[in-house]
C-alpha cells in the first residue's frame, strides 16, 4: 500500500517524517530485533569479561545435576555436572566475539584496500590481486583450518585468522567490481572536475557513501559465520577446550542426554546460536534495505 | 580589445588529443591541431556535431581524458588574476611522436607519470580556477548524496567558509542565486528527487560557488525538455552579466551559442574551422563562412523556412572518420562549394585558418589565394 503525506501548504519535507513512516515496517523490525540482539552480546560479553556472573561458570555442583530451568536460582537450569548454563552461555561469548571481530576486521580491512587497489589502479597491481584471490578462493576453508589446527594448535584465534583470510576474495570482488562500475559514472567524473582530490572521493563518494551498505552487510554476515564456525568447531572438539565454555561445546556435552530426555542442557546453547546468527543476519538485511532505499526517495 | 595587452584568460594552442582503436590498429584523431583563445569575461562558444571533437578539447582543458594516449601535444595557457601556468607545462617529456609524412605513427606516452605531472597542475585549479558543468545534470550528481552536502563540500573545499553553518548560509545563498524554488527544501533531497532542470541548476551552483574565473559548460542544455533549456539558457545568461565569468561553451544547439556566445568557434573533424565574433560566424552572409558553418547554419529550422514549408537541408554524408583523414581539407567531401578552380587544392592540401577580416578565421581555399 502506498501512502502520501502532505504536511502543510509547501511540499513535505521527507526527512521530518518519523522514522516508522520513512522506512518499511519490516526493515524496521528486521534491525530492531537485530540490535537487540547485538546489545545482549555486548552485554553478555561486557558481564563475562568482569565475571559478573550469577554463578561461576565452571563450579561442579554434585547435588544439582541436570537441574531444569528456574530451579533454586539456577536461571537455565545447570547442565551435567550441576554448572549453571546461564553463565556458561554468558560466558560462551568469550569464545567468538572478539576472535569473530578480528575475522571480519581482517576481511573488509584487507578486502577494501585490495578492492580500491584493484578497481580504480588497474593494470598489473589487478592482476596480482585477482591471482591472489583466486589462490585464496581455491582453498577450501575447512581444510585450511583443520591443517592449521593441525599444524599449530587448535586455538580460536588461529581459526578466526584463517576465516578472516578466506573471506578477502570476497569483499575484494565486490568492491573492486563496485569501483570499476562507478568510475565510468559521470558524477565520479563531476566530482573531479569539481577539484575533489583522489582520496576523497574514493573514500567519500565511493566507499562510504556508495559501498557502506555492501560492507555492513558483509561485516553482519562475517559476524554470523564466525559464530557458526566456532561453534560447530568447538562442537567437533577442534575449536574451545572444556571446561571453558563455548555454545559449540555446551551443544555436544548436552547432546549426549538428550535421548534419556534431559534435552535442555544442549537446547539452550542451540537456540542461543539460532537467533544470534539470524539477529545478525537479519540486522544486516534491514540495514541494506534502509540504507539502499535513500537513494530511491 | 583588451586581449591585446593582457594574455587572454585561456589561449590553447595546437591541442591534439588522440585515441587508440585497438581494433583498427590506429589513432583517432578526436581533437587535432585546435587553437582557441578565450578572453576576460567573454564567452567563447564551441558548436559542431557530434563527434566533431569539441567535448573531447574541453575534457582535455581539465586533464580529464582517461583513455590511451589521450592529450599528446600543444600547449594550454591559463592566465587568471591569480594564476599564470601553462597546464600542459613541462609534460611534453612525457610523450615522444614518431611521425612520417607529417601523419602520427607511433606515439610513446609515459601514462602515469603524465598523469602525476598533470595532478600536480590540475589540482589546484580544478573547480577552483576552472570549474565544469556537464550535460545529463542528473547523471552528474552523486545520486547518495544529498544536493545541500555535496554543494557544502564544494564551498568548504574552496572557499574561506570553512565552518558548517558559514558553508550551509552559503550554499543556501548559490541555491538561491540560480533560482531553484524553496531551497531550503531542496537543500536535503537527494538528487533522485529533483528534475533534470534542478540538478543543472544545483550543478550550476556548485560550479560557480567557488567564484572560478573560467567556466567550462559541456552541452549544458543535452538531456533536458525544451522548455527547460531555454530556463538554463536564461540562467545562464543572467548569471553572464552579473557575475562576468568567463564561459567556454561546448554545444551542438546553435541557437544556444548565438545567445551566449560573444566569439564562435565551429569545428570539424577534430580542428577548428572557423572562428571569429558571433555576428559575423552566426550572421545571416554566407559569402564569408566556411562551407561547413554555412551548412550547419541551413540545416536549423527557421520561423520563415517553416512558413515558406520549406524542405529542412542537411549535410551530405557522414562526419569525418578521423582515423583516415584525408591530406586535402577535410570537408572536402561533403562541400558543396567546390569551384573548378580550387578543387585541386582542396583535395590535396589542409588549408590553414586565415585571417579573412578582423577577428575573423576561416580554413578554407575559398579564402585563400
Amino acid at each position: 500500500m502506498k501512502k502520501y503525506t502532505q504536511t502543510s501548504g509547501e511540499i513535505g519535507d521527507f526527512s521530518q517524517l518519523p522514522i516508522w513512516q520513512k522506512y518499511a515496517l519490516v526493515d524496521l523490525l528486521y534491525v530492531a530485533y537485530g540490535l537487540l540482539i547485538v546489545a545482549l552480546v555486548l552485554v553478555s560479553y561486557v558481564l563475562g569479561m568482569f565475571n559478573l556472573l550469577p554463578h561461576d561458570p565452571q563450579q561442579i555442583n554434585i547435588e544439582l545435576l541436570m537441574a531444569s530451568p528456574l530451579s533454586d536460582g539456577y536461571l537455565l537450569g545447570t547442565d551435567f555436572l550441576g554448572r549453571d548454563i546461564l553463565s556458561r552461555l554468558i560466558m560462551g561469548i568469550q569464545a567468538y566475539f572478539l576472535p569473530g571481530l578480528l575475522a571480519i576486521s581482517i576481511s573488509l580491512i584487507v578486502g577494501v584496500v585490495l578492492g580500491v587497489l584493484s578497481g580504480y589502479r588497474g593494470g598489473r597491481i589487478e592482476t596480482v590481486i585477482v591471482y591472489f584471490t583466486n589462490l585464496i578462493d581455491s582453498f577450501p576453508r575447512l581444510v585450511l583450518i583443520l591443517l592449521v589446527i593441525a599444524a599449530f594448535k587448535p586455538d580460536i584465534y588461529y581459526i578466526m585468522i584463517v576465516m578472516g583470510i578466506t573471506g578477502i576474495p570476497t569483499v575484494t570482488t565486490a568492491i573492486a567490481n563496485k569501483i570499476r562500475f562507478l568510475a565510468q559514472k559521470s558524477f565520479i567524473e563531476a566530482a573531479i572536475a569539481l577539484g575533489l582530490r583522489t582520496r576523497v572521493i574514493i573514500m567519500k563518494h565511493i566507499l562510504w557513501y556508495n559501498c557502506r551498505a555492501l560492507l555492513i552487510i558483509q561485516a553482519t554476515l562475517g559476524m554470523g559465520e564466525a559464530i557458526l564456525l566456532e561453534t560447530s568447531l568447538s562442537y567437533l572438539g577442534f575449536g574451545v577446550q572444556e571446561p571453558v565454555s563455548s555454545w559449540g561445546n555446551m551443544v555436544q556435552s548436552g547432546a549426549n542426554y538428550f535421548l534419556q530426555g534431559n534435552f535442555w542442557p544442549s537446547t539452550a546453547p542451540a537456540l542461543a546460536i539460532l537467533f544470534t546468527i539470524l539477529g545478525f543476519n537479519l540486522l544486516g538485511d534491514g540495514l541494506n534495505n534502509i540504507l539502499e532505499d535513500r537513494r530511491g526517495r | 580589445m583588451t586581449a591585446a595587452i593582457t594574455p587572454p584568460l585561456l589561449k590553447i594552442d595546437n591541442l591534439r588529443t588522440y585515441f587508440y582503436a585497438r581494433s583498427k590498429h590506429s589513432f583517432v584523431r578526436a581533437v587535432d591541431g585546435v587553437s582557441l583563445e578565450v578572453g576576460h569575461s567573454e564567452t567563447v562558444g564551441v558548436v559542431g556535431e557530434s563527434g566533431s571533437g569539441k567535448s573531447i578539447a574541453a575534457m582535455s582543458v581539465m586533464g580529464l581524458i582517461s583513455a590511451g594516449p589521450g592529450v599528446i601535444g600543444g600547449s594550454i595557457k591559463f592566465a587568471s588574476h591569480r594564476v599564470q601556468k601553462n597546464l600542459l607545462e613541462g609534460l611534453d617529456k612525457f610523450v615522444k611522436v614518431e611521425e612520417q609524412h607529417g601523419r602520427v605513427m607511433v606515439v610513446h606516452k609515459d601514462d602515469s607519470g603524465w598523469q602525476n605531472a598533470s595532478e600536480r597542475i590540475m589540482g589546484s585549479l580544478r573547480g577552483k580556477e576552472i570549474a565544469m558543468i556537464f550535460q545529463n545534470p542528473r547523471a552528474s550528481l552523486n545520486p547518495y548524496i544529498t544536493v545541500g552536502e555535496q554543494l557544502t563540500e564544494a564551498i568548504r573545499l574552496h572557499t574561506a567558509n570553512k565552518s558548517p553553518k558559514e558553508s550551509t548560509e552559503r550554499a543556501l545563498y548559490w541555491l538561491e542565486r540560480v533560482k531553484i524554488d524553496s531551497p531550503r527544501l531542496r537543500f536535503d533531497s537527494y538528487p533522485s528527487a529533483m528534475s533534470g532542470g534542478m540538478c543543472q541548476r544545483a550543478m550550476i551552483a556548485m560550479a560557480l560557488s567557488s567564484e572560478p574565473s573560467l567556466l567550462i559548460a559541456d552541452e549544458p542544455t543535452t538531456g533536458l525538455d525544451a522548455t527547460i533549456q531555454s530556463k538554463i539558457v536564461d540562467l545562464m545568461e543572467e548569471l553572464k552579466s552579473e557575475t562576468g565569468i568567463s564561459t567556454l561553451l561546448i554545444s551542438h544547439d546553435i541557437s544556444v551559442i548565438s545567445r551566449l556566445a560573444d566569439r564562435v568557434a565551429v569545428m570539424y573533424g577534430g580542428a577548428v574551422v572557423e572562428y571569429g565574433s558571433a555576428q559575423l560566424v552566426l550572421g545571416e552572409d554566407a559569402s564569408i563562412k566556411h562551407p561547413y558553418t554555412a551548412a550547419l547554419l541551413a540545416s536549423v529550422p527557421s520561423e520563415q523556412k517553416i512558413r515558406d514549408k520549406d524542405n529542412l537541408q542537411t549535410i551530405d554524408g557522414d562526419v569525418l572518420d578521423t582515423i583516415n583523414v584525408p591530406p586535402g581539407c577535410r570537408f572536402f567531401a561533403r562541400c558543396n562549394q567546390v569551384t573548378p578552380e580550387i578543387k585541386e587544392k582542396c583535395a590535396t592540401h589542409h588549408p590553414d585558418l586565415r585571417e579573412i577580416a578582423p577577428g575573423h578565421q576561416v580554413r578554407c581555399w575559398r579564402f585563400n589565394g
